[in-house]
């Protein structure tokens, strides 16, 4: 890898662009690997996922470095390196599972308790003597520098700088409370099991997408004429199909709903489009989900709740959720041209096993591989990446309401047709590339 | 014989479909209450309380196929052709309502995209067999990918 000048680095970003090499220079990749992936708190899993001691779930933090997330018989969660202390072998394997009594290393059987420390290295006495000490944090398998939970979702970050979790998060940490108050109970699991989609594109590709409102109707025009046709063919007596229907049109909805809708940013690159209304506000309720949630709320928290309606909420880089439909979004970069995204759905706890059923329709129509909306929005990024080894325009831009974005003490609000979206997270990319992504006061936010 | 001959030459028409692709017509091959499904974990025995790659009603094979064709969606710029390989095929027995349970082997080759390929599923089809027209409709086929778990490419064309 060719070391990049940091006063290159500085250059490849301003307020309103971004240098088409961030999208295509493999050395770029492996700097934000190091200076995004590897500072900013990455989404591991959910609580949920590991319910009892010994269960586990493993994943990788950036594009490579493997961990895995485990609960200890006290039932603690730890996020650990997976790798064995002694010659480097990752110790679990599986994808995820439960382990009895020790975490236990396939090559010469170092164990380990679910915290990491070592417990046992077979025919020991062969290291007396050696200046060998076993209770060296080294030869553990290590805990990621910081990890920490909220509502149940854990994230971890190589940084021991980073700020905590909850100050990360900002206000898009009301996402994360309109998600699980979605729930009779408050709170919700991982149910029904992950899709995992290739994308033959750079990761931040789809990061743009989430809240880019300029594109459905153009992007996804051809399924909701398709829906809107079919719906038109459809008798009165009909309800069903046309229920079933009516989750694709508000993908067609126009510039003026999406403007409404709103944008709003905050530092560390986070943001969300909508908040007031989305494209999900329309959805209809389902009535006896909404009896349990007035029976748990009553009805004027209940209508406080379904009120906060955003459409995708972004935390900056690895993980996006949709409250309204209890789906998420997970970014595992591979290289500078392959990304896979993970869509996990979620069982509101209390709620009628409809609502799981909504949740996961959805997952499938729209974030399969399969689906009628994802391939479109690949299809897109992949010309995207292919366009930009042009040289005719050094640039990619994003302008739009550049100058009426209003800056608010701890967010910044703009339109929902706005790049607000855009240099949200593009200030922050600036600002973990250069390393002062926690020293700025509103980090993460240019202007 | 004669009806594992039949049930034979009716697998090889619906793959006939897909590999032309014509799914306006394919979709006719269907019941009313009839389901495409292809799930995304082994052995999944649940096709709503779980995720799937894809489990299409009618309601949904209807917007697909008119999806399929319609000029603005970019994904489907690129030409598609799929060449099905059918064997194994193995006729269960009938059930009390008189539907039959057909197993195969499908080996597909996809050319999406410049480029090619390979997908390789167990494929079980339910078929109502319609003496009337001394044919079969689809009331589910469901189609069990040797790798559902693994990470997919986008797949606009039903295997």
């Amino acid at each position: 890898m060719t070391p990049i000048p940091d006063r290159n680095l500085d250059a490849l970003v301003t307020a309103t662009k971004a240098h088409r090499s961030i999208y295509t220079d493999p050395a770029i990749f492996e700097l934000e690997m190091t200076r995004i992936w590897g500072q900013a708190w990455i989404f591991i899993g959910h609580e949920s996922q590991i319910p009892n001691p010994g269960d586990f779930f493993t994943t990788h933090i950036n594009h490579n470095i493997p961990v895995v997330m485990i609960r200890d018989k006290e039932g603690s969660v730890h996020v650990l390196h997976n790798r064995c202390g002694h010659k480097g072998a990752k110790v679990v394997e599986q994808r995820s599972g439960n382990v009895r009594g020790a975490l236990r290393c396939a090559y010469h059987g170092w164990s380990y308790r679910f915290d990491g420390s070592l417990l046992k290295v077979p025919n020991e006495t062969g290291y007396d003597n050696t200046g060998f000490d076993s209770k060296a944090p080294c030869y553990s398998m290590q805990p990621l520098a910081q990890v920490d939970s909220y509502r149940g979702f854990v994230f971890a970050t190589l940084s021991a700088s980073a700020p905590n979790l909850v100050t990360w998060m900002g206000g898009a940490k009301d996402c994360f409370d309109n998600l699980c108050d979605r729930a009779p109970e408050g709170e919700v699991e991982v149910a029904g099991g992950v899709l995992r989609y290739e994308h033959a594109c750079n990761w931040k590709f789809i990061l743009e997408n989430l809240n880019d409102t300029m594109h459905p109707m153009v992007t996804h025009e051809s399924v909701v004429k398709a829906a809107q046709d079919y719906i038109a063919t459809l008798p009165p007596e009909a309800v069903e199909q046309r229920r079933e229907a009516e989750i694709i049109p508000p993908f067609g909805a126009s510039y003026e709903k999406f403007e409404d809708s709103g944008i709003t940013g905050f530092p560390f690159g986070h943001h969300y489009d909508g908040g007031k209304t989305s494209i999900h506000a329309d959805y209809s309720v389902d009535p006896e989900y909404h009896a349990a949630m007035v029976a748990a709320y009553g009805e004027a928290r209940t209508r406080e709740i379904y009120a906060f309606n955003t459409h995708n909420v972004l935390f900056y880089p690895s993980l996006t959720i949709k409250c309204a439909v209890q789906n998420i979004r997970v970014i595992r970069p591979i290289s500078v041209n392959k990304f896979i995204v993970e869509t996990w759905s979620f069982r509101l706890k209390g709620a009628p096993e409809s609502m799981l059923q909504r949740t996961l329709l959805y997952s499938r129509l729209i974030n399969s591989a399969m689906g009628m909306v994802g391939p479109d929005d690949l299809e897109v990024y992949r010309r995207t990446q292919e366009g930009l080894a042009s040289p005719s325009n050094e640039w990619v831009e994003f302008h739009r309401q550049y100058g009426r974005d209003k800056v608010l003490e701890d967010r910044i609000v703009g339109g929902g047709t706005s790049d607000l979206d855009m240099r949200t997270q593009y200030g922050a990319w600036k600002a973990y590339m250069e390393g002062s992504i926690f020293e700025a006061k509103v980090s993460g936010v240019a202007q | 014989m004669k009806n594992e001959h039949r049930i034979e030459n009716f697998l090889y028409q619906e793959a006939g479909l897909l590999d032309q692709p014509n799914l306006d017509q394919w979709v006719t091959l269907f019941t009313e209450d009839g389901h495409y499904w292809m799930p995304a974990a082994e052995n999944q025995s649940d096709p709503l309380n779980h995720i799937s790659h894809v489990y299409d009603d009618r309601v949904m094979m209807e917007i697909r196929r008119r999806n399929f064709v319609h000029p603005r969606a970019s994904s489907k710029d690129w030409s598609i052709r799929c060449s099905h390989l059918i064997g194994n095929i193995r006729v269960g027995h009938q059930s009390a309502n008189g539907d039959i349970c057909v197993t195969s082997n499908q080996h597909v080759v996809v050319w999406y995209r410049d480029e090619q390929r390979v997908y390789a599923y167990r494929g079980t089809h339910i078929l109502v067999p319609d003496s009337s027209e001394d044919e079969f409709k689809i009331r589910q086929k469901r189609v069990d990918l040797i790798n559902p778990e693994a990470p997919q490419c986008s797949l606009i064309i039903y295997l």
